[in-house]
């Protein structure tokens, strides 16, 4: 377990997005399994890599589209046939032919919502302050480096012993950081 | 194939070159951060006074409408929709192309898109401002607005008229902006972060680093990330379909000749497109210049937008074709005259400016040397923009002007405060791109940088023996 | 990067075992004699139910064709790489245009069955049809099928040679050819299509217009093209063939079309038929009353569930986009829902009374069907079922999903 509490853990700073793929391999490989990488972009690949999950989002989006389909649906026919009854150029007071639109938008809005709340849910944003930014060499990893670190939460975790093991990994630079 | 030994122009065209110079991924955050970190420059302000002035003159013709009542437009006349439904049609329909770079070129995996869409999708929401002045000044009492929207309200005590398309427009347009700052705002927030790590400032830190939420780019983070964005893409996509679907439905529910048509939907959506990717073509030739990222958007990007300003002009021409077509085969006496009518009645020059501009003058762009001709573009975009804006204005004043009651004919004439009002839109258009463009990344940093290093995994599938410049992107 | 594990995958032949063909080859022409016999004694039985029922099956059959075309163009035009490995199979099926060619006589010959505008004594005596006699006439109507069939075949016949020469020669230069022609192909495809819809489908209810019907006509045909694509390869996987070439990424993408093109579809109906109920003018509503009342409601609900919906959902998903077992179900779904779409827009002018499936409507399909399919199985044995020579051929074989 994590014997250093005010340590978050070991970065090694790669100057490639292959260098950070294969030190994330070698590091499972390893027996690590509490990492996190911090890139500039997306490195497709790096989830199988990593072991992580497929993202829920889908499941998350799909809530919001039933809500928006169906807050469209009650509210087309409840305003016009029972609130407000009123005929209008001989068309029924509710039907599915006009009702339509409105359905599609509204499924449309509830859905963005939940796509980009649930993005920024998931990912425990906003969150203004992390240890990552501890790291005296944050700024390249939304420039040109890759950052690879494994967490003091690891089972594995010894902060010299980690710190050695991702020096053979070809990091140009290593830093431990605070929690 | 490696025993082949192939043209190296030859192959350069099979895949062309995004980005050209091959700069590193420092590089292209420099590139595309500096403008915002520099130090403000007299241009700026001398462009910021120039729309600014434009979209006061906007702001007080508003105010005379409001004050006034909207007969100061030229509506009291048969042609009770005038300029303010032409000039909302236009600018919904020069947001769209914003939303198509964005959402359907990503779902099809168009890697040009990415040093396009940034600017393409601010564009989307700022001409949907443009636009969206006009209903709301249309209501006469646009304090009242929110009447719009089904909200309980005791002055009102009834309940909105589903069945009309105008009350679906309101939906549409607003789901439509509403989406589109967000798929912009999710789009930004990596760039904003880029920013801030490199504020020199602590005051520039705060801000951004609040702006960016406090992006980290972990790996966690990009995963939800894609998944979010391919998710609004797949979104977009229907929406902005929908919104000038919508849009058309305004006209083509009824039963005016010319306006009840079923081609509407499909046509005005391309028609959108058409105008919005010829106002990305005025606005990027001049903006790459200024902010000299001539080496990401490359002539590549300007010509397959020229291409797509090419297809979609040919389908605006195959649903003129096909009106006439139909309003012929139909047999229908209105649907004939109407359309005879527009092509040789009093709004025939309307129609035959139209037509040169939208049909004939993209057909240049069939040819290579004028597709890569900047000034040719940039002259032939604004002529396609002019084109379009006459669509809008044509559909709308020859169907009304010629009523089934030949009592209530008439011809529309724009009063000065219509003709000001439609200028001062183009001032705040700018205005917004001039704050726009001072302050935020105008190209999508994170997404080229990914689109550079893919680009570079794919290149040993072209037979590339002999191209010469297969040096690796350098990281720094 | 020096990742990539291309090299790993075994090589596909890129030819059919000679006993597959031989084999694939006896069914098809034991089918096709069979369909055109029971065709052939439907027509002398009933002729009035023959040329309905042949007019859905060739109607089905041109369908896919342009749709083959369209997408072979839009793939040139695109310089798409990942459609490449299947590119071959798609100029195949493009190929049947000199066939349909063929198979268009019997329209032809069927003109007084099946169209109320080619008897002159109608067109004198209704006062719209009349106005409508310049382009609703025999002669003007043979000879647009004609300008129909030389363009597409034309077009089919250069796309598909040239693709065919590139095997041999891997002259980049043809690759450039195709996409050049594919611009003007597009247009003239489209108009052609269009007139063509509005030619044999449209005018069968004379008095009746639409002006997005060609683009219903195209958005269906493209649809089952793709089907019908997809459970070929899925039909040639079975059998071991491409079945490294073709891989799971290159299905998912598939369906991602199938997928765009239900929903694609579904908007050009939707617009169709809101936009004229809403509006509900008697000589555009006609269409839709005689496919709202009796049984031909339940095939207007068929399409909309079956169709849509149920092909929506079916599609939605990502998993199922990429599980061969669904893609399968859902190309023979789509394939019978298309039949059904083609079945509504021709039938109920010939039984305004109600629905009345009838055994020539399957005699004609497997007579139609199978002669196109004999094509297509000739010109697999003619060329290597993918395209060898293009450049990026590489590039689509590796293509991944991301």
């Amino acid at each position: 377990m994590a014997e250093h509490s005010s340590i978050h853990g070991v970065v090694a700073d790669f100057d490639s997005p292959d260098t950070l793929l294969d030190a994330v391999r070698a590091a499972r490989a390893k027996g690590y399994t509490k990492m996190e990488a911090y890139t500039p972009f997306p490195i497709h690949g790096i989830d199988e890599a990593m072991g992580a999950k497929q993202s829920i989002l889908g499941y998350i989006v799909l809530c919001g589209s039933a809500t928006g389909l169906t807050t469209a649906i009650l509210l087309q026919w409840w305003t016009g046939s029972i609130a407000y009854p009123l005929v209008i150029s001989g068309k029924p007071l509710f039907a599915f032919e006009f009702g339509f639109p409105i359905m599609f938008e509204l499924t449309v809005l509830l859905s963005a919502f939940a796509a980009v709340f649930g993005m920024l849910g998931l990912n425990g944003l906003p969150r203004l302050n992390h240890p990552i930014f501890n790291y005296s060499g944050v700024a390249g990893s939304s420039d040109d480096r890759f950052l690879l670190v494994i967490e003091a939460s690891d089972k594995k975790f010894d902060a010299n012993e980690t710190k050695d093991f991702l020096a053979t990994l070809g990091a140009e630079k290593l830093e431990v950081i605070e929690a | 194939m490696a025993d082949l030994a192939f043209d190296p122009k030859a192959v350069e065209q099979l895949s062309p070159p995004l980005v050209t110079g091959q700069p590193s991924l420092h590089d292209v955050t420099e590139a595309v951060s500096i403008h915002t970190e520099i130090e403000t420059h007299r241009n700026w302000y001398i462009a910021l006074a120039i729309s600014g002035s434009v979209t006061l003159l906007l702001g007080s013709m508003l105010a005379y409408l409001i004050a006034t009542g909207i007969g100061v437009w030229g509506n009291n006349n048969p042609v009770g929709w005038g300029w303010d439904i032409t000039n909302f049609v236009f600018w919904i329909g020069i947001g769209h192309a914003g939303t198509l770079i964005s959402a359907i070129l990503f779902l099809f995996r168009q890697k040009w898109r990415t040093s396009i869409n940034r600017f393409a999708e601010a564009m989307t929401l700022f001409a949907v401002a443009c636009a969206g002045i006009y209903p709301l000044v249309h209501v006469g009492r646009p304090w009242r607005a929110y009447w719009l929207f089904p909200i309980p309200n005791a002055d009102l005590a009834m309940w909105q008229n589903f069945r009309s398309p105008l009350l679906w427009d309101v939906f549409a347009v607003s789901t439509y902006a509403t989406v589109s700052a967000l798929f912009w705002y999710v789009g930004l927030i990596p760039d904003i972060a880029i920013i801030r790590d490199r504020a020199k400032t602590q005051l520039r830190h705060t801000i951004y680093g609040i702006a960016s939420l406090g992006w980290r780019g972990s790996a966690t983070h990009w995963k939800n990330y894609e998944k979010a964005y391919m998710i609004l893409a797949g979104l977009s996509t229907p929406l902005v379909l929908s919104v000038h679907t919508i849009v058309s439905f305004d006209f083509a529910v009824s039963i005016i000749p010319g306006w009840h048509t079923t081609i509407f939907p499909p046509y005005f959506v391309a028609g959108a497109i058409f105008s919005g990717f010829a106002m990305v073509i005025t606005l990027m030739v001049i903006a790459r210049w200024v902010f000299k990222v001539e080496h990401l958007v490359t002539m590549t990007h300007l010509e397959n937008m020229n291409k797509v300003i090419l297809a979609t002009g040919t389908i605006v021409g195959y649903a003129y074709a096909t009106e006439f077509f139909i309003a012929w085969y139909s047999g229908n006496e209105y649907e004939r005259f109407t359309f005879i009518n527009r092509a040789m009645g009093p709004y025939a020059w309307a129609y035959w400016s139209m037509v040169s501009c939208n049909v004939i003058s993209p057909q240049f762009f069939w040819f290579k040397k004028l597709r890569t001709n900047i000034p040719f573009m940039f002259v032939l975009s604004i002529f396609v923009n002019i084109g379009m804006w006459f669509e809008r204005f044509v559909i709308i004043a020859t169907s009304l002007h010629r009523d089934f009651l030949p009592s209530s004919w008439g011809y529309f004439r724009p009063t000065i405060v219509d003709i000001l009002t439609f200028f001062g839109t183009f001032g705040l258009f700018i205005t917004l791109f001039v704050f726009f463009t001072r302050f935020l990344p105008i190209i999508a940093v994170s997404e080229v940088k990914g689109m550079m290093i893919q680009t570079e995994h794919e290149k040993h599938y072209l037979p590339a023996t002999t191209t010469g410049s297969t040096e690796p992107v350098k990281a720094h | 990067m020096s990742k990539h594990h291309h090299h790993d995958v075994p090589k596909d032949s890129y030819e059919i075992p000679t006993s597959t063909w031989e084999k694939g080859r006896n069914i098809i022409v034991a089918v096709f004699i069979l369909g055109w016999v029971a065709a052939l004694a439907g027509y002398s039985l009933d002729h009035k139910q023959f040329f309905p029922s042949y007019l859905v099956a060739f109607f089905f059959g041109a369908g896919i064709a342009i749709g083959a075309a369209l997408f072979t163009m839009i793939q040139h035009l695109t310089g798409s790489a990942w459609s490449v490995p299947l590119r071959r199979l798609m100029e195949n099926i493009m190929m049947s245009m000199p066939i349909l060619a063929l198979l268009f006589l019997p329209v032809a010959f069927g003109l007084h069955e099946l169209y109320e505008w080619s008897h002159p004594g109608i067109m004198k005596t209704d006062a719209l049809l009349a106005k409508k006699e310049a382009y609703l006439n025999p002669t003007a109507f043979y000879i647009r099928a004609v300008v129909y069939f030389v363009i597409w075949s034309f077009w089919a016949w250069r796309l598909s040679s040239w693709s065919r020469a590139q095997d041999t020669s891997k002259d980049l230069n043809l690759t450039f050819k195709s996409e050049r022609i594919s611009a003007p192909g597009m247009l003239l495809f489209f108009l052609s299509a269009s007139l063509a819809s509005v030619d044999w489908v449209m005018s069968l209810q004379p008095h009746w217009y639409s002006t997005i019907f060609g683009v219903y006509c195209l958005a269906g045909g493209m649809w089952a093209f793709f089907a019908i694509l997809t459970f070929t390869l899925l039909r040639f996987r079975a059998n071991g063939i491409l079945a490294n070439s073709v891989t799971v990424e290159h299905y998912h993408d598939m369906g991602k079309w199938m997928f765009a093109l239900t929903v694609f579809w579904a908007y050009i109906a939707f617009s169709q038929y809101m936009l004229i109920w809403y509006a509900n003018l008697p000589e555009e509503t006609s269409f839709f009353m005689v496919r709202r009342s009796g049984t031909w409601e339940t095939v207007s609900g068929i399409l909309l569930f079956g169709h849509f919906a149920a092909t929506f959902l079916f599609l939605l998903a990502r998993a199922s986009k990429r599980n061969l077992n669904v893609l399968r179900f859902v190309t023979v779904w789509i394939l019978c829902m298309h039949y059904i779409d083609v079945y509504w827009l021709v039938m109920p002018n010939f039984s305004k009374a109600g629905v009345a499936p009838h055994w020539m409507d399957a005699a004609c399909f497997v007579a139609v069907m199978s002669t196109l399919a004999l094509g297509f199985w000739w010109r697999l044995k003619s060329a290597p079922i993918v395209a060898v020579g293009d450049p990026r051929l590489e590039k689509g074989l590796e293509f991944q999903n991301v």
